[in-house]
Parts: structure tokens; C-alpha cells; sequence
């Protein structure tokens, strides 16, 4: 199969075999759930419920402060305990709404609509739908370029090992997820839609590849295929310039879980308060892709997955390169969060790093063609201005040099260290 | 749950490449040429290799303990084969008539001095190996003597310095034929001799990934050719050129140290055709081997090219006709 790629990059065996044919099963509902007013890029929410108050499945209880932030619904019918203040997976307190399930499941949906333009884009926004590849962009945002665009790309690489959430998505949901990449194409008014999917999911490229309207382009499994500007350039050719948006290149990238949310959002007046989990990693009992609802405890998805094994070493919100490592299983899943990894020591690498050698594999291998070894040596002796020399601010942290590292060196935590020191310099000034 | 978690920074999972692999690699390559070495030189190559490998451990662990103050076992825990490459790189860059403390000394060089003062693994700015060579072939004269190869286990029988290369330059022939000079029946340094091993070990470190295919083949490439060019065109030296003397092992194992060579794949590509030239040009000049020297003087101006060849991000390229 003839495949696009990116420049550079590396390969990561990519364990997708432990959950690829699981097909995804609904999580039981337990008693508590927890909704961050803060699952989002942006500004957080304001709790719209008060204590006591009785709400339904679908219902709003966070309202987005203003353009740049989301809504928040409720995932389960109950009753409002409290509003509380916890850590969220970053070790940030956040303002969480705890309600108490009582298993009813009463549901609320939202008006049906025309699926006109101006319609989407409103019900992308009141849906509360984000960016589901991981950062929890809010979607209306984005779908509102200040520049014209020509291109949709849809984003179903998946190039996090482990992950099935997006795979499994699409061989399930492949009819809602092609109609939710056009209402996305309407209301961006484009008609060039092409769809990035690594060549290790060759049944989700024969399955989209029937569908008309759609370019699907099966791209090399190379990591980290599935950012944004690697998937643009594999996809379209098309080169994103260092300090600007896609949008300003013609194009904007969605993931095809995002493209599913605004199909229910659309057609089915559904608001974005579940969606397909991966869990896996070594340490799991029963590796799962299943249907969560935003708000579940993450102790008790493990449990619904058999719980873990003793040796496990690291709990891992998200993927394995560039998800969060977690203190303890007290943590609150969010309605972006697409997998949960449970690893084991062998899995889970923990060498102390030792002295740079200058091999510069990680300047060979870096997507973005940086040179991460002077970042980090410029980081470690305070000159942050001669680590922007070195694209400190083009990095999106996306694992690929710590990887490559022989001396396992801690390359993604200098740069994000940098990054803090760099905003705090320029909030100084 | 129990168990203690771990809690970092991602990426969570790391490829399973470590300095020391990369030093095993290095040094397995290296065996080859140190075999042909004993077969063509005899025990007594065996022991000085042995000899330089020792005691560059010897040394970097008293160095650690007395100057940096680290345990021993801290010592074996960070311990990553480097000062076994050096040990080993130094011991195949002697003659085996030079005397035992001259392994010993050479060592010492190196690893105090050229790799240890400027703070140990990758803070290096020359070779040690090189640089410790230099310094012996400065300091004694059984450096430039060789032995005649053959007598294994015979008495040792000293030829007055003249490697088929030296030949080369100065009667214009060289004094040994092609296969000799291919699988190493040349009077030479332990190590060098053999181009056959040598090229093997460089396969075995091209497949491994250690190193790029591509620098050593320029570095050959532009010292040979070179050197036909200043001899008239004359395309019979091509091959003794690289084959005679210690090419091979520089281009392939001393020229590529990762602690030594530019950071970018251009600056590498600069990098080995000003080695090759400087090589030849300094051969050309001195009517001798240089490849030690051109690789020391080429290691100062690393910086240089670190400074000023720099990779552009990913969509820099647009940003000046914007």
C-alpha cells in the first residue's frame, strides 16, 4: 500500500494488539461522578446547578465563559451533592461538581436543528464539543478560522501506542463518523476532505475508503504521525509555517472523534458527555476499549476492568508518549480523555539519565526538525533565550527525542521547564 | 491499590537504545581488527590491547573516586564502556615494539587528561584515543618503529618504520601487494593494519545504526581521490592510499565518536570532506600517515560548526518571503 508520511520521526512498537479487537463495551454506572468545570483549553466554566438541585442526563451545569471555553453537561441523572474543589489529572485544583447518580438515567437532548452553517457552529459550541486527539481544544473555536480555508483533514492516525479508542471508533461508527466529517465540512464550507489513517488499521482504511466525498490517505506508522502539522504536510503536502495556525495554511485538522461528537451533537441532540476509552498496558486484568462517561472516577474504570495487577509502576492518562503520568487513582476522567494505561515496570522505562554523548538522534528524529540537545544543555544552565534559538517555542512535546535518547536523557521536561521559564519572563516584562 | 506509583514526566516509554549498547557495538566491531592484530603481530599485540583497555578503566575509576568523589559502586552503576572503546581505539593505534609503560602512559593521557579534565563522557574535546596517540607518537620514538608481521610466536623483529603508506609517498610504490594490504600482512599499528576487519566491523555498526554509512565512505572517498590528484592523476594510488596506512580505522571508528562530530547531518557532510581533503593535503605535505592529526585538528573546529549550522524548525524555511 502506497503510504504519505512526514519527515523524520521514529518508530514506537506500538502494543495495539492488546486491545485492537476488543469491540467497545458500554462501563457500568457507578454511584459518584465528578465534572471538572475545566475539561477544556481555556477559560474554565461557571457551575450553572446548585447544591441539591436534581439533573438529567444531558443536562447543562457548566456554562463556558466566554468564546474560548465549553460547556459542561452532566453524564448521569442525580442529584447535585456539592461543589468541590479537587486535583485534576495535572495535580491542579480544580472546581469540580459532584453528583450523585441514582441510576435512572433520565435524559435530557437538545432541540433538533437544520443542519445548516450558522446551525452547526452554534450546536458545536452549546454541545460543549472539544478537540478529542488529546488537548481538549474547544471545537467551535477552530472551526471559526480568522483566514480562509480549502482543506479539512480528519485526523485517524492514532499514532499514541496502545491506543484503539479512534480504531475502534471508526470500524464501529464508520457511517455517524463520515456524516459528522461533513457537517464539519459544512460548516467550515470546504469540500476537500481527506482522512489520515496509519497503515497498521488496514480495515478502517478499507471501511472509509467506500464512502464518497472522503480522500483517504493511509499514512505511514511512524510516530508522531497524528500531529498537526506532520498530518497536514503527509496528507496535503502542504508546509504549516513555524508560529502560525493551520488555518492560516487553508487547512484545519479534527479528529474523527470529534467528527462523531458533532454527528450526535447534530443529529441526535446529544451533548459531548462520553466517549470511547482505551484501557490497556500490562498491568491491566482486562484490557478494554469502553464507553465512559465524563466524570467517572478513574479507580473505578480500572475496577470495571478487572483493577490492576500488583506489579503495576505508572497509571498514564492518555498515551503513552505524551499523556499524564498520574500520583495516585484518585483522579476524575475528563470528556477528552482517550485512553488510560496502566504499565509495568519493564513497560514503563525508569533509567536515571546520564551525560549527553552528542549521538544527535534526537535532532535527527525530531518531527519539527529541532535540535533538542542545546535546548536542553542551554535549559540546565539558565539561558533560556539561547534555547529559543534552538525552536524551544516550535516544540509540541511530543516525546520523539526523550525516546531516541541512548542516555535517556529527560529532554521533554527541560523543554516544558524552559517553555514556564520563558512565560514567566514574559510576564515580567 | 496499594502500590506506589511512579509518578514523570512523558514519554512514559523509552526505546531500549543506552550509551552503553552503543559502546558494546563499538566494541564488537572493533574485535575483528584486534584479532587480525594478535594473528599478524602475535601475543605480545594481545597484551598491550589488553594492557591500554585495563588500565583506561583503571584510570577513569580512579578518577571518579579520588577527583569527583564517587563511590566504587557508583562507578561500575554509571560505568558505559566508553573508556573500554578508548582503551581499546589507543592499544590498535600502537606498535607493538613500544614499550609496556607506553600503553600505560597513553592511557593515562587519554582518559585524564583529553577526556576526564574537560568532564568525562560527551564533555570531550578531542578523541581521547587520538589525542592520546599523538601524544605518545610525540613523546616516543618506538612509535614510528614497526614490525615486520609473520613470526607469531617469534622473536621480535623490529622493521625501521616504514608502513607500506610511507612507502607509498615517498618511492611512489608500495611495498607490499593489495590482498596483503586488504587483510593486513603490512607492518602497521596493531589495529590498523587490517582493512578487511575494519570494514567489517563497519558493516556491523552501519546495521546496528551506530553510525551513518555515509561519512566514512566521503572521509575514504575524498582522502583517495585527493591523493590521485596531487600524484598526477595517477589512479594507481587510489587503493593503497586507503588500504596502506591507518585510514581505514580513522575514517570508520575515530572520525565518526559521536562526542567529536557535528550535530547536523549537513555539518556532518562539511565536516568529512574537509577531513578527507586536510588528510590528504597533509599526507601529500609530510609524505607520512596524518590521519591522527587531520582528525585532531578537524575535532577543534566542532564548536564552530555546532555554532553556525543549525536545523530549521518545520515551516521555518517560508518565513522570509512572508
Amino acid at each position: 500500500m502506497k503510504a504519505n508520511t512526514f519527515k523524520r520521526g521514529v518508530h514506537v512498537p506500538d502494543h495495539k494488539e492488546i486491545t485492537m479487537e476488543k469491540p467497545v463495551v458500554e462501563m457500568e454506572q457507578v454511584s459518584d461522578y465528578y465534572f471538572s468545570c475545566s475539561q477544556h483549553m481555556g477559560a474554565p466554566a461557571s457551575p450553572v446547578v446548585g447544591v441539591g438541585d436534581d439533573v438529567k442526563r444531558g443536562q447543562l451545569i457548566a456554562a463556558a465563559s466566554g468564546g474560548f471555553s465549553a460547556n459542561v453537561y452532566s453524564s448521569v441523572s442525580g442529584t447535585v451533592k456539592e461543589i468541590v474543589r479537587r486535583k485534576n489529572a495535572r495535580g491542579i485544583n480544580n472546581d469540580y461538581i459532584y453528583i450523585v447518580n441514582d441510576f435512572e438515567d433520565r435524559t435530557a437532548v437538545l432541540p433538533s436543528i437544520e443542519p445548516t452553517k450558522e446551525n452547526i457552529l452554534n450546536r458545536v459550541f452549546e454541545a460543549g464539543i472539544v478537540g478529542l486527539g488529546g488537548a481538549a481544544f474547544p471545537t467551535a473555536v477552530k472551526l471559526k478560522p480568522k483566514t480562509p480555508v480549502d482543506v479539512l483533514v480528519i485526523n485517524g492516525a492514532e499514532c499514541e501506542p496502545y491506543l484503539n479508542c479512534d480504531y475502534r471508533l471508526m470500524l464501529e461508527k464508520a457511517d455517524e463518523v463520515v456524516k459528522g466529517v461533513k457537517l464539519i465540512a459544512t460548516a467550515l464550507g470546504v469540500s476537500d476532505i481527506y482522512v489520515g489513517i496509519e497503515v497498521n488499521k488496514p480495515l478502517a482504511i478499507e471501511l472509509l475508503s467506500k464512502f464518497n466525498g472522503i480522500k483517504v490517505i493511509p499514512l505511514k506508522k511512524k510516530y508522531p504521525q497524528g500531529a498537526e502539522k506532520q498530518l497536514i504536510y503527509a496528507c496535503t503536502g502542504r508546509v504549516v509555517k513555524t508560529a502560525t495556525l493551520p488555518s492560516d495554511s487553508g487547512c484545519v485538522v479534527q479528529n474523527v472523534a470529534t467528527a462523531y461528537a458533532i454527528y450526535q451533537a447534530v443529529n441526535e441532540g446529544k451533548p459531548l458527555y462520553e466517549r470511547i476509552m482505551t484501557i490497556s498496558g500490562g498491568a491491566v486484568n482486562q484490557p478494554k476499549n469502553i464507553l465512559v462517561r465524563s466524570g467517572t472516577p478513574i479507580k473505578a474504570i480500572l475496577d470495571f476492568c478487572g483493577g490492576v495487577k500488583d506489579n503495576v509502576t505508572k497509571l498514564i492518562l492518555g498515551g503513552p508518549m505524551m499523556g499524564q503520568a498520574l500520583e495516585n487513582d484518585d483522579v476524575i476522567c475528563n470528556k477528552a480523555d482517550g485512553g488510560l494505561l496502566a504499565l509495568t515496570e519493564e513497560e514503563a522505562c525508569r533509567v536515571e539519565p546520564s551525560p549527553c554523548i552528542n549521538c544527535s538522534r534526537c535532532a535527527q528524529h525530531c518531527p519539527m526538525h529541532l535540535m533538542p540537545m542545546y535546548i536542553d544543555f542551554y535549559t540546565l544552565a539558565g539561558k533560556y533565550d539561547m534555547a529559543v534559538k534552538y525552536g524551544v517555542n516550535d516544540c509540541f512535546e511530543c516525546g520523539v527525542c526523550s525516546y531516541v535518547c541512548p542516555a535517556k536523557r529527560t529532554l521533554v521536561q527541560s523543554i516544558k521547564l524552559c517553555k514556564g521559564k520563558l512565560k514567566e519572563m514574559s510576564a515580567k516584562k | 491499590m496499594n502500590t506506589k506509583l511512579v509518578y514523570s514526566g512523558s514519554p512514559h516509554i523509552r526505546s531500549n537504545s543506552s550509551t552503553r549498547r552503543i559502546m558494546l557495538d563499538v566494541v564488537i566491531a572493533l574485535i575483528p581488527a584486534c584479532v587480525m592484530g594478535v594473528i599478524w603481530f602475535g601475543l605480545r599485540a594481545w597484551l598491550w590491547l589488553a594492557l591500554t583497555v585495563i588500565s583506561a578503566v583503571v584510570f577513569e575509576f580512579l578518577f571518579n573516586i579520588v577527583i569527583n568523589k564517587k563511590s566504587f559502586l557508583q562507578c561500575v552503576r554509571e560505568f558505559d564502556l566508553t573508556s573500554v572503546v578508548t582503551g581499546m581505539l589507543l592499544g590498535m593505534n600502537l606498535s607493538v615494539c613500544v614499550e609496556w609503560y607506553v600503553c600505560v602512559l597513553g592511557s593515562a593521557f587519554a582518559i585524564i587528561v583529553v577526556k576526564m579534565l574537560f568532564g568525562g563522557t560527551g564533555r570531550n574535546l578531542f578523541n581521547p584515543a587520538i589525542a592520546g596517540r599523538i601524544f605518545l607518537l610525540l613523546s616516543f620514538t618506538s612509535m614510528t618503529k614497526y614490525m615486520a608481521v609473520g613470526d607469531v610466536f617469534g622473536e621480535l623483529t623490529i622493521a625501521a618504520g616504514a608502513t607500506p603508506l610511507t612507502e607509498l609517498y615517498t618511492s611512489g610504490v608500495a611495498n607490499a601487494s593489495l590482498l596483503d594490504m586488504f587483510i593486513g600482512r603490512i607492518p602497521g599499528t596493531i589495529g590498523e593494519t587490517s582493512a578487511a576487519a575494519l570494514i567489517l566491523g563497519g558493516i556491523y555498526l552501519v546495521i546496528r545504526k551506530v553510525i551513518d554509512f555515509k561519512l566514512p565512505l566521503i572521509y575514504i572517498g575524498v582522502t583517495g581521490l585527493l591523493t590521485v590528484a596531487f600524484y598526477g592523476f595517477d589512479f594507481g594510488m587510489f587503493l593503497p592510499s586507503i588500504l596502506g596506512g591507518g585510514l581505514m580505522l580513522g575514517a570508520i571508528f575515530m572520525a565518526t565518536d559521536y562526542v567529536t562530530t557535528p550535530n547536523t547531518k549537513l555539518g556532518n557532510i562539511i565536516y568529512f570532506v574537509l577531513l578527507g581533503a586536510l588528510t590528504a593535503v597533509l599526507r601529500w605535505y609530510k609524505s607520512s600517515e596524518c590521519v591522527s592529526y587531520a582528525i585532531m585538528i578537524m575535532n577543534m573546529t566542532v564548536p564552530l560548526f555546532d555554532r553556525y549550522i543549525v536545523n530549521k524548525p518545520f515551516g521555518a524555511h517560508d518565513k522570509k518571503k512572508a
